[in-house]
């Protein structure tokens, strides 16, 4: 076991709160887990040597941290400062239908509802969820009632400021026929070490529209994840966007718990320098008639390391799904790495399952027709990689975010190292 | 014979692709304001010839002579090609998903302009114009927010091809078969666009299998190309010619030469 792992057990046992029950559940796991290593399967590409040198330690609220703005913007805005939910921040009058509401302040029905649900859809294999169980503080409970469309979307921003380590968590539940969209960000600055882990119930009928933006790079850890459980008849539409970092990871699970579930899945992923980030995600048909579908683009260019692990897992009675899985990825330097993996585990018989991984350069025919207008190659490199990344972000539901993270994509892009 | 007026003087070419030789002795002279139509059964070297003068990658001259507008062009990157105001309407154009229409107009309009000293179009400025260029070859708007050739349909990708010669006003345009796959209306509609830019400066080269497209693009020379080489010229009576005897008496009139 590493000294970290230690550390964060050790302080995770001096927490006594509502959560106890589920805390020491995952005390009790982690001290069974085995710290992973390079034969550690999910974790085969990614070392964590940056979580055990890092100098990140709990640090108090610093209050001039304040979210990143995005234009046009208008959300419901949840805060947290170093893993402290600023409830400063948290709008007073919020739309009818939906609570806001840290899980320690909640009544005793609704808390141990919380806590019954707490971990259940996040799966125990992620070590760092684990950590994240035992060392959340202010764990926040959103949910929508069942009929209720939020118009505004709901956006979790954890800060960190130098020096700081976080460990956030959320639970949204989405009632009955609900609709609501949720953009989940992380901003840091220099050495910081974050868990944020987001849990979805989406009840049968709901739509949830999700972001996640993993921006933050340099000499950050980020281990996260975002996991749905879905049932009969609900929607769901993610977009990830992510750049890499000392070492960035997420985790998504989509699950599909009820009949005739529409899930699709986007991510894109922008790395330069030393930068890393993995990829994770896994797509459980456990009933019948569900869809999924998954888009994963990446770019990695400098020394930049990407990982993806696509695994669907369709069980035997998931008959009619329709799951599809589309990972590319463009390498625009040559000391760049891409590891990329799907995995389908089909036990059904009556199922479409399609999956496609390519790691390729630019297409030169379009290079080429590029170039017949006039573009000279360095120019039409940068076009060409680019449309790689914008058909993804032209399908981003939310306008706003799309024409917010275009320009910020464009410039991450613009200094890429290609060589 | 060319001169010193001449736009585009090819001579006694011969290239190759992956080692194998396609064009075999290639001669062409065209002078400003000129239409050439270059006529050939299939495997002839037709679209060979337009990729050569465009400088794709993988076809290798092997010897001969190319000069556009007094410049070697064999010495040219295939941009500056471009920016010289060679211009190669596609037989099959690439589609490219993620990338507008409208914003690879604008790189490549603001590309050529920066080769030739000129300042960037304003986005205003290139937007009245696409429209009109659209107008022009009846390319809904829509297409210009769509990406570049993404799922148009055949018809739809050689009026976009078109459209880009509107604004791009190249000084030598090579239609690779852009006739090809069209209806009678939309080859009216291709030949409109390219008769609208007929001009004393600009000249074409028309490629087609058909004689088709030359009742509306009238050509003031034919060619036939077999075999990697031009082994008849003519006026533009030579097409009808062709379309009744079609391109079975090329074989027995293989050794002959005639220069038009």
């Amino acid at each position: 076991m590493s000294e970290w792992l230690e550390s964060a057990i050790s302080r995770g046992q001096k927490i006594d709160d509502w959560l106890n029950p589920k805390r020491s559940r995952a005390l009790e796991l982690l001290s069974t887990t085995k710290w992973p290593t390079r034969k550690t399967e999910a974790w085969r590409y990614t070392p964590l040597r940056a979580i055990q040198s890092t100098k990140a330690t709990q640090l108090d609220v610093v209050s001039d941290l304040t979210p990143l703005a995005i234009a046009d913007l208008s959300a419901i805005e949840l805060v947290f400062k170093n893993g402290k939910l600023d409830k400063s921040q948290l709008s007073d009058t919020l739309p009818t239908g939906l609570t806001v509401t840290l899980g320690s302040e909640l009544a005793a029905a609704q808390q141990s509802q919380a806590v019954a649900d707490f971990s259940e859809v996040k799966p125990d294999r992620h070590l760092f969820g684990l950590v994240n169980d035992a060392l959340a503080q202010d764990v926040v409970i959103v949910n929508v009632e069942a009929g209720v469309k939020i118009e505004q979307p709901v956006r979790i921003s954890s800060l960190l400021s130098q020096g700081a380590e976080s460990h956030t968590r959320v639970q949204v539940t989405l009632g009955e026929g609900a609709e609501l969209a949720v953009i989940e960000d992380v901003q840091a600055e220099g050495e910081t070490l974050n868990t944020a882990f987001v849990e979805y119930f989406v009840s049968p009928k709901a739509h949830l529209e999700h972001y996640r933006f993993a921006l933050q790079t340099g000499t950050n850890v980020s281990v996260g994840g975002c996991h749905f459980n879905m049932l009969d008849h609900s929607t769901m539409h993610s977009t990830i966007v992510a750049f890499g970092s000392d070492l960035s990871r997420l985790d998504t699970d989509i699950i599909h718990s009820g009949e005739f579930v529409d899930a699709k899945l986007n991510a894109i992923y922008l790395l330069d320098n030393n930068e890393l980030f993995d990829l994770h995600a896994t797509v459980e048909h456990a009933m019948p008639n569900g869809t999924t579908e998954e888009n994963v683009r990446c770019i990695v260019g400098g020394r930049a390391k990407a990982v993806f692990n696509g695994r669907i897992h369709i069980h035997r009675d998931a008959q009619k799904t329709l799951a599809e899985l589309n990972n590319r990825n463009l390498l625009v330097s040559k000391t760049a790495e891409i590891n990329t993996k799907p995995e389908l585990e089909i036990y059904a018989d009556d199922v479409r399952c399609a999956h496609g991984a390519t790691s390729a350069e630019v297409d030169k025919q379009a290079l080429y027709y590029l170039q017949t207008r006039g573009i000279d190659r360095a120019q039409a490199n940068v076009i060409l990689n680019f449309g790689f990344i914008n058909e993804l972000i032209d399908l981003m539901p939310n306008k706003v975010l799309a024409e917010w993270i275009r320009p910020i994509i464009r410039a991450r892009f613009s200094t890429m190292k290609v060589n | 014979m060319s001169d010193n007026k001449s736009l585009l003087t090819i001579k006694d070419v011969y290239a190759s692709i992956e080692e194998k030789q396609i064009i075999k002795g290639f001669d062409l002279d065209i002078k400003p304001g000129e239409v050439h139509a270059i006529m050939g059964p299939n495997g002839a070297g037709k679209s060979t010839m337009g990729y050569v003068l465009s400088g794709r990658e993988g076809y290798e001259v092997d010897s001969g002579t190319i000069t556009f507008d007094g410049k070697d062009l064999l010495e040219m990157e295939i941009e500056e090609r471009a920016a010289a105001g060679l211009f190669l309407a596609f037989q099959y154009p690439v589609e490219i998903p993620g990338v507008s229409n409208l914003e690879f107009l604008k790189a490549s309009v603001d590309a050529i302009r920066e080769a030739n000293g000129e300042e960037p179009i304003t986005s205003s400025e290139l937007l009245k114009q696409a429209k009109e260029a659209c107008k022009q070859v009846n390319l809904p708007l829509a297409f210009l927010k769509r990406g570049v050739n993404e799922g148009f349909s055949g018809g739809e990708k050689k009026r976009n091809e078109l459209m880009q010669m509107l604004l791009l006003k190249p000084r030598l345009c090579i239609l690779d078969e852009t006739d090809s796959g069209l209806d009678i209306d939309a080859l009216q509609m291709v030949a409109e666009g390219v008769n609208s830019q007929r001009s004393p400066d600009r000249s074409f080269i028309v490629v087609t299998h058909y004689q088709r497209l030359l009742d509306y693009i009238k050509p003031d020379f034919v060619h036939v190309l077999a075999d990697g080489k031009i082994v008849k010229s003519g006026d533009a009576s030579l097409a009808l010619e062709l379309e009744s005897q079609g391109y079975a008496w090329l074989e027995t009139h293989k050794d002959e030469e005639i220069e038009g």
